[in-house]
């Protein structure tokens, strides 16, 4: 079922918005007009991630070289700096195949509803 | 006790000598190089000496009837070592040669490296086809050690590129001529103690500082592959030089599996320092580099190295050494003697093979 959660206009510029649904903390984020809900929690040492930074992150490339992309679609863990996709919650370039849970989440007349099952 | 039961076996670690250092050298110097080192013609040896007769790391009862140092004479070596033990082919990585790291000045460490390389090929190769080379090469100057690769390289025979190392890590661009030059020939980079770790301000320092007695350095080997290795594969080496392969030789190797844990996990946290990896590190390792058994380790228990073996994948990554004639040599005979056989016919054989393509070398070359 969704959950209001609050308001967009609430979620802090460059920052998650950390709240709780029937216990669960999550993680809301209002990215690039993207808005995100992320479970807060690692799922590697069950860091609280929606702590962390979101940012890009450095492309697959040739050595010796860096290729910075993917601004703002990356979760960074503010522990161990494992990195994952903010769309997805899968981790970055093949460095696990755990992933951080994500829930569906909409926004009607500036109210923020989040899918949990 | 029952004789080990080994069908065909490569010595990829075997150390030949040349009397009187730079002496022995001189018919294979030019001229000019002659004079060069006129009145210095002695290699100089770290100052922490092996505490054995005559504080040398090569065995007294190795010595050649006719005299000389043990290593010194391939017909007696082919007696003692290739016919009593059966072995195929007997890698020749000459530490006397890695010596040349402490020379400061690359024209001498160059033209000193190419001596040896010649020696080698006349007074040995020659001899026995079974004798196979590690050449060595000066990294004082890159672009002349990959053109001495080049000159001899494709000789029959010669099947590593005996690299002595300075201290700066085999990641580090420095090296790369090197490495282009070994790919393209197909022929494995060899690290090998030199014996002048720590001990001269060219040669490789030690982790913490310095050692104070011999107990102490020979102990501390394992750091020398570790730092290294763990350099090449996060510099990318092996992206970028794909066929290129690595034996570490009397490194140890327990420490394999903790490199390649520490190198993983690590990854996962720091991956965007690296992004040229293409797979996990401990792959790149699997994959591109290689261990000798000598010296065998000696854990508490013996099912502990079986263990570490399982960890290491040691059917695919160990290889087979003697270290003749060194005073901590191991023999075919009372070495790994409880291995199941396929896997004891990877260690002695098939990884060597692989590794210095020795069946294809018989047939192309």
């Amino acid at each position: 079922m969704a959950f209001c959660i609050g308001e967009l206009s609430h979620i802090p510029a460059g920052k998650a918005l950390i709240t709780e649904i029937n216990g669960t903390s999550i993680g809301i984020f209002f990215e690039d007009g993207e808005v995100y809900a992320v479970r807060n929690v690692c799922p590697h040492k069950l860091a609280p991630i929606c702590e962390g930074a979101v940012c890009g992150t450095m492309l697959p490339s040739k050595p010796s070289q860096f290729e910075f992309g993917l601004e703002g679609k990356v979760l960074r863990c503010p522990w161990h700096g494992w990195e994952f996709s903010l769309e997805t919650g899968e981790a970055l370039f093949g460095i696990s195949n755990r992933k951080v849970k994500t829930y569906p989440v909409e926004v009607k007349d500036g109210m923020i509803y989040v899918e949990m099952g | 006790m029952e004789a080990n039961k080994v069908n065909k076996i490569i010595d990829a670690d075997v150390h030949p000598w040349i009397n009187g250092d730079i002496k022995g050298l001189l018919p294979y110097l030019s001229k000019s190089m002659q004079k060069v080192f006129d009145g210095r013609l002695t290699l100089p040896d770290h100052p922490l000496r092996p505490p054995l007769e005559k504080s040398t790391s090569i065995r007294l009862d190795a010595t050649p009837p006719g005299g000389g140092a043990g290593g010194s004479d391939p017909i007696y070596m082919r007696e003692v070592l290739l016919n009593r033990y059966n072995i195929e082919h007997a890698i020749l990585t000459s530490v006397q040669a890695g010596k040349i790291v402490v020379y400061p000045n690359p024209i001498e460490a160059t033209a000193l490296a190419r001596a040896f390389n010649d020696y080698f090929l006349n007074e040995w190769l020659t001899l026995d086809s079974r004798y196979k080379l590690a050449m060595c090469i000066a990294v004082h100057d890159p672009l002349k050690a990959a053109e001495e690769i080049r000159r001899i390289g494709h000789e029959r025979g010669v099947v590593a590129v005996f690299m002595p190392l300075f201290n700066i890590l085999m990641g580090n661009s420095y090296y790369y001529p090197i490495y282009e030059a070994a790919e393209e020939l197909g022929l494995p980079i060899l690290i090998h103690p030199t014996g002048t770790e720590g001990g001269f301000s060219t040669s490789v320092s030690m982790a913490g500082g310095v050692p104070s007695s011999y107990i102490e350095r020979h102990t501390d080997f394992p750091q020398i592959a570790y730092g290294n290795l763990v350099s090449m594969v996060f510099e990318g080496v092996f992206v970028r030089f794909p066929k290129l392969k690595v034996l570490a030789a009397e490194f140890g190797y327990s420490w394999v599996p903790s490199v390649m844990w520490r190198m993983d996990q690590n990854w996962r946290n720091f991956r965007k320092e690296v992004p040229w990896l293409e797979k996990e590190p401990s792959k790149y390792l699997l994959d591109h580099v290689r261990f000798t058994s000598q010296p065998v380790e000696e854990p508490e228990k013996g099912k502990y190295l079986m263990q570490i073996f399982e960890m290491m994948h040691a059917e695919k990554t160990l290889i087979f050494s003697t270290d003749y004639p060194h005073w901590d040599n191991d023999f075919p005979d009372n070495t790994f003697t409880t291995l199941p056989e396929p896997v004891k016919q990877r260690i002695f054989y098939d990884n060597a093979a692989e590794l210095f393509n020795l069946n294809k070398l018989e047939i192309t070359r």
